[in-house]
Order: C-alpha cells, then sequence, then structure tokens
C-alpha cells in the first residue's frame, strides 16, 4: 500500500516536472522558429544560430554512441567523410545534394563500420585512444589521394543546396540565410526526433544496461556487440549527413578543417556538458556555448576564443558529471 | 641510402622514447592518461623559443628554465586529476583533453599561430662516416635522449625510490599495503614528468615547427609508444621508441613525408586490435 502511494507521489511529481520542462521546451523552440524574424537586421546572428543548430545536431549523433558508455574521440572522421564525400559527389558526378548528403551518410556509416570491427573490442578508456588516433587514417589518405579529392587544397566551388520548388513556396536554401536556417532548423527536428525514439526504445535500455554492467547485460541475452555496433553506426550515419550539411553551406572545405580536432572534440564537448545520457542535453548544450562563444569570446579573444570549451569540459568533468541538463533532471 | 634511414630511425626513435617517457611514467604510477602531455611539450618549446629569440639566451640554458615552467603546471594538473570520480582512466582522458584545449588556446593567444623554429645552423652540419651521414642534429637528438633515457633508468632500476615506484606501477593497493606512500609517488612521477617536458620540448622546438596545434601529433607518439611497451613497462619503452622512429624514417622515404603522420595512427590500432596489453604483455586480449 505504502509502495503504491510512493509511485504515485513520484508519478506526479514527474508530471509536475514534465510540465514545466515542455513549457520551457516550447518557449525555446519558439524562439528558434521565431529567430529569423527577430533579428531581420544581422545575418551574422543568424549564421552562427545556423551553425550552432548544425554542432546541436552534431552532438545528438555523438550522443547516439555516446549513450552507450563508449566516449569517442574520432567523430571528425565520420564528419569528413560525409563533407568530402558529399562534395565531391555533387562536383565530379554532378549529382544534386538531395541525394548526395544521404548517401554520403551511408558513406560515413561504411566508415563507422570499419571503425566499430578494430575499436569496439576495446572499452573504457582503450576505444577512446583508438578512436582518436583512427581519425588520422582518413584524414592522411584525403590529405594525399589528389586524383580523387584534389589533396590538401581542399575543395572549392562546392555547389550550395538547391532551391525547393513545392507549389508556391519558393525555397532558396543556396543563397538565402533565412531559408537555409530553416533547413537545417527541420534537420536537427528531425534528428532530435529520432534521438527521442531511440532513447525511449528498447535500445536504449539495451545500452544503458551494456553501459552500467556489461557482463549482467550479456547474461539477460542483450547481443552487446551487436547493440555496441548499432549505436556507433546510427550516430556515423547522422554525424556523416551533418558533414555533408556543412559541406553545402560553408561550401569550401579542405582534409585540415574537416577532419580537424575541432569537429570530434565539440560535440564530446557538448555532449558531456549537456548531461551525456539526456535526451535534450547535449543539443541545448550547444545552442547555448556556440552562439556564447561567437557572440561573448569571440570578440574579446579572436585568437584563442576556444578556451572556452575547454574550461568548461574540466568544470564539468570535476564539478557536474552529470552535465547541467543530467543534473537538473535529478533535482 | 639504408644506414641513413637507419640513423634517422634511430635517432628519432630515442627522441620518441624521450617524448614518451614522461606520460608513461605518469600513466603507470596514478593511472591517469595525460593528453595534453604533446601540449605541455610544446609550451615548454615555446617557452624556449621565446627566451632564445627574444632575450637572446644561449640555447642550453633553456632547458633549466622550461623545467623551471613545466613543475609547477604539472603539479596543478596533478591536483585536477586527484579530483576525478571513478573511471579515472576514462574520465583523465576527457579531462586533460579539455586541458589541451586551454593550453592550445593560450598558445595560440600568446604566440599567435605561425610557425616557429629553433634555428641553431651548427644541428643541420653534419660529417660523413664511410656509408652514411650524420648531421649534428642527429647525433645531439640520439646522444641527449639516451643519456637522459639511461639516467632516469638508473634512477628507477638502481635506487631504492625507483624501487617503491615500480611496485606502485606494479599494484597500487599492494604497495601501499607494504608502506609505500603511494600519493607521493604520484606527485613524483608528475615532477619527473614535468623535467623530461622540460628537456624534450626545446629539443622538439629544434626539429619541428612550433605551432599552437602541434602537441595533438606529440601525444598519438607518447600514447603509441606506451602502449606498445606494454601498459606500465618501461624496460622495454626504448625498444618501442626506435619501432615507431625506424616506421616513420622507412615510411616517409618509401611513400612520401606526408604519410608519416599516419604511422603512428596505424600502429596504435593495430597493436590495440590484436595485443591490447602491448607487444611483451601479457594477459586477457
Amino acid at each position: 500500500m505504502i509502495q503504491s502511494t510512493s509511485i504515485k507521489t513520484f508519478q506526479y511529481e514527474d508530471k509536475k516536472r514534465f510540465t514545466a520542462d515542455r513549457a520551457g521546451l516550447f518557449l525555446g523552440f519558439l524562439l528558434l522558429v521565431a529567430l529569423p524574424l527577430l533579428v531581420q537586421s544581422s545575418d551574422y546572428i543568424l549564421q552562427v544560430f545556423t551553425h550552432a543548430l548544425l554542432l546541436a545536431s552534431l552532438a545528438l549523433a555523438w550522443n547516439l554512441s555516446g549513450v552507450s558508455g563508449s566516449m569517442s574521440l574520432g567523430h571528425a572522421a565520420f564528419f569528413g567523410i560525409g563533407a568530402y564525400g558529399s562534395a565531391l559527389l555533387s562536383l565530379e558526378q554532378g549529382l544534386s545534394p538531395w541525394l548526395t548528403i544521404p548517401i554520403s551518410g551511408l558513406f560515413a556509416t561504411g566508415v563507422g563500420l570499419i571503425m566499430g570491427l578494430i575499436c569496439l573490442r576495446l572499452r573504457g578508456a582503450y576505444f577512446a585512444l583508438a578512436t582518436l588516433a583512427f581519425v588520422e587514417i582518413p584524414k592522411v589518405i584525403t590529405d594525399n589521394w589528389d586524383t580523387v579529392t584534389r589533396g590538401s587544397l581542399g575543395l572549392v566551388g562546392i555547389s550550395g543546396l538547391p532551391s525547393l520548388h513545392m507549389g508556391r513556396w519558393h525555397m532558396d536554401f543556396g543563397s538565402s540565410i533565412i531559408h537555409s536556417y530553416y533547413l537545417v532548423f527541420a534537420y536537427f527536428l528531425i534528428l532530435l526526433g529520432i534521438v527521442a525514439f531511440v532513447f525511449r526504445s528498447n535500445i536504449r535500455l539495451a545500452l544503458q544496461a551494456i553501459r552500467e554492467e556489461e557482463f549482467a547485460a550479456e547474461s539477460l541475452g542483450i547481443n552487446v556487440n551487436r547493440y555496441r555496433l548499432l549505436s556507433l553506426l546510427m550516430s556515423a550515419f547522422f554525424t556523416g549527413v551533418s558533414g555533408a550539411c556543412y559541406a553545402h553551406l560553408v561550401r569550401y572545405i579542405e582534409p585540415g578543417l574537416v577532419y580537424s580536432l575541432h569537429f570530434s572534440a565539440v560535440p564530446m564537448i557538448f555532449a558531456i556538458c549537456g548531461g551525456r545520457f539526456t535526451i535534450l542535453g547535449p543539443a541545448v548544450a550547444a545552442l547555448v556555448l556556440y552562439p556564447m562563444d561567437q557572440f561573448i569570446f569571440h570578440p574579446l579573444l579572436p585568437a584563442g576564443h576556444e578556451f572556452l570549451y575547454g574550461a568548461v569540459l574540466i568544470l564539468t568533468m570535476l564539478f557536474i558529471p552529470n552535465g547541467f541538463w543530467g543534473r537538473l533532471r535529478k533535482t | 641510402m639504408w644506414t641513413t634511414i637507419l640513423v634517422s630511425g634511430f635517432s628519432l626513435g630515442s627522441f620518441y622514447t624521450l617524448i614518451a617517457l614522461g606520460f608513461a611514467l605518469i600513466f603507470g604510477i596514478t593511472r591517469n592518461f595525460n593528453l595534453s602531455h604533446g601540449d605541455l611539450l610544446v609550451l615548454a618549446g615555446y617557452v624556449a623559443y621565446g627566451l632564445w629569440k627574444v632575450w637572446g639566451f644561449p640555447f642550453v640554458l633553456t632547458f633549466p628554465v622550461a623545467i623551471l615552467v613545466m613543475l609547477p603546471v604539472c603539479l596543478g594538473l596533478q591536483r585536477l586529476f586527484s579530483r576525478l570520480h571513478n573511471p579515472i582512466e576514462l574520465n583523465s582522458i576527457v579531462l586533460s583533453f579539455g586541458v589541451a584545449i586551454l593550453i592550445q588556446n593560450s598558445m595560440l593567444f600568446a604566440f599567435s599561430g605561425n610557425y616557429r623554429l629553433i634555428g641553431i645552423p651548427i644541428l643541420n652540419q653534419g660529417f660523413r662516416v664511410p656509408g652514411f651521414y650524420v648531421s649534428y642534429g642527429q647525433l645531439t637528438l640520439l646522444l641527449l635522449s639516451l643519456v637522459i633515457i639511461g639516467t632516469l633508468y638508473v634512477l628507477m632500476y638502481r635506487t631504492y625510490l625507483g624501487k617503491a615506484m615500480r611496485a606502485t606501477i606494479q599494484d597500487k593497493d599492494s604497495a601501499a599495503l607494504a608502506g609505500i606512500n603511494v600519493t607521493a609517488m604520484g606527485t613524483l612521477a608528475f615532477c619527473i614528468g614535468a623535467v623530461l617536458i622540460g628537456l624534450a620540448g626545446p629539443l622538439y622546438g629544434c626539429i619541428h615547427y612550433l605551432y599552437p596545434s602541434a602537441g595533438h601529433g606529440v601525444t598519438l607518439i607518447a600514447i603509441t609508444i606506451t602502449i606498445f611497451a606494454g601498459v606500465g613497462r618501461l624496460s622495454t619503452i626504448i625498444l618501442a621508441g626506435w619501432t615507431l622512429g625506424l616506421a616513420e624514417s622507412f615510411t616517409v622515404v618509401l611513400c612520401g613525408a606526408s604519410w608519416r603522420e599516419m604511422v603512428s595512427a596505424v600502429l596504435l590500432l593495430t597493436l590495440l586490435a590484436f595485443r591490447p596489453h602491448g607487444i611483451w604483455g601479457k594477459g586477457e586480449g
């Protein structure tokens, strides 16, 4: 009897928190929707938020593999493959970016499979070190395979996203900053939906069980290797798609840029600061920290403004290991 | 040509061993992976560069200053590491990754992104022995590295203190039960690490260009050699260093300099996939 009451109270509190959460989220969502109207005078602000949404989707994608407990420091490999795959397909074969972006996501999944076969035998720290080293391989190959990738010169003149005509609606993603903002926003929302679905499904339960106690999970009949590979592949696919979007938005890539440590570090930092095992935490962290970096620290310290990320990561590791979103949900 | 490759491989390999020793020692004793190792080393290189270029210090005198700068930095780092929660190994990677970003951006702020080299003309000259050519730079690198490694070996294998440190590496709890002050050994490891970084940093500035993000490659080298030698094993580390140095030299000659960055990564991944406890290590895979 006592037990059932306590469950009821728990549910009640859970519901109350849920509505508070919902209100906050809805407000944030509205702000993001209305942003182009609010900042009409400034393209720069909109550009920063477009990039922030892209980084948020990277952080969400990272978290898909992070939730299994593996800490990847090598997501730049997927990002770079996605960017290069899509850019080269559209440049050399003349394919539409609408086609090359998902294809390059599949390329990244292929690389994820290779990484998984090599690294997933390892656990914890050794997995992290192996993924850190792994990035060098696609990077150096891209750098040296001049005939296909044009080597370290990079790719210029990548086609922008083509415009889309739907009846009366005419969306010009290539040149209009507002339209490309909404496109990235839509992609971000879709990815958020997928992450929310995965996190509420049995896959998440399996991954969480693996993270907490691998042997116990295995003895319950969870195929540990299959689930860990699955989460890495999902993560690789969406990181690749984000990389492809980046290539078509920025329209210039080079190996040192898209395979840089930055794109391995930043999604991990956002995910850890936001809360590794939460749905929204990584995205919220990205949407707060990246604009903060660009609007406050970049003008103050043009060189070395990214120290913010390092500082935030250190503080999170020392004081709130669950991330601030994870902390909020607990109290 | 082969002898030239061998000479450069052994001299580079000895230097790599010097780079990795501090990393391996800190990891062995405290189980902290210090991913900011390479960045600290580049920082020491920058300190030496500043002293040499701006204040006109003789190059030899930059070593003690670099060591003096590194000591408080490394001890501060130890304070940070000591506050981590379990699992220590993984969390230390993430934490020191943050430290690495912090150091890189501070260097970018202080020294800008330009490429800098401590150019000492005599190091580029050399002499010809029948059969091959040795530059003074290679010779200095080889001899200096070997002397430092030798000194550390004497410390680790011929003194009582070294015995205590080796016991801590083997089993921390048993060492503590035997009356060894494990925390003090950790502090000592970070101090020795600082000295080694202070010695290797200026040398690094002589043979490689210094730029703020150069540390990443150095860290990878240190990781590769440490895991190659077997985690916590110091005696085999020079063999691991030479292997990597030779592998890089051969790759540069056979495939070109641009493939060099991949060598340590491939070596590390192959090792982790097949022999995660090191080439000479025992234990489960």
